[in-house]
């Protein structure tokens, strides 16, 4: 989420809103972007209703996993990197200003 | 004097045998270590429509993917548990 924030201007200037989505409460997530200093919104999704969704919930360990979707402005896919990958903002940068030229 | 000389020869042989015993006990142990957890991989693939949702973000404000269609790209960044870095 660090790596996220320091790219966040990168994200603005190709007008991509970054969203932070985990299956902590909101209060937990809150004291978390306070302690990380992120100005995107960090989304709680303690149901558990949206990591289903996208298939990013271990039904086993009960948690979400690292995972990263670039939607276009029309809310299409064009992007997906799972798992360690997932935490280095770059791939889902380059996707995304790859699309905003094409568009 | 035989008799002693043959207490050597059973201590030496033994000796041996423990030690070739040891090697094949270590590669054992390697084996038996736990798996590596499964991550679960998604079932949406690029070109599908994102699901959509409406979340609280942390001021208890909801968020709704919906909202920035036609706006703005969306960049969904899924993370494991605050504070765990990442």
């Amino acid at each position: 989420m660090q790596a996220y924030q320091s790219d966040i201007a990168k994200f603005d200037a190709t007008e991509t809103q970054v969203l932070g989505i985990s299956v902590d409460s909101a209060p937990a997530n809150a004291r978390f972007a306070e302690d990380i200093k992120v100005t995107f919104p960090l989304l709680s999704d303690f149901k558990r209703t949206t990591v289903r969704d996208y298939g990013v919930f271990s039904e086993e360990g009960g948690y979400g996993t690292r995972a990263t979707f670039v939607l276009d402005k029309d809310g299409i896919i064009r992007h997906i990197e799972q798992g360690r990958t997932a935490i280095d903002p770059s791939g889902a940068f380059q996707a995304c200003s790859i699309f905003t030229k094409k568009s | 004097m035989t008799r002693k000389f043959l207490s050597f020869i059973l201590l030496v042989a033994l000796s041996v045998m423990a030690c070739a015993q040891q090697p094949p006990a270590a590669p054992a142990n390697k084996a038996q270590s736990a798996p590596p957890p499964v991550a679960p991989k998604t079932h949406l693939k690029i070109g599908d429509p994102a699901p959509d949702f409406t979340l609280s973000n942390t001021k208890g404000e909801k968020v709704k993917l919906s909202d920035f269609r036609g706006k703005k790209n969306v960049v969904l960044a899924f993370y494991v548990l605050a504070f765990t870095g990442g």
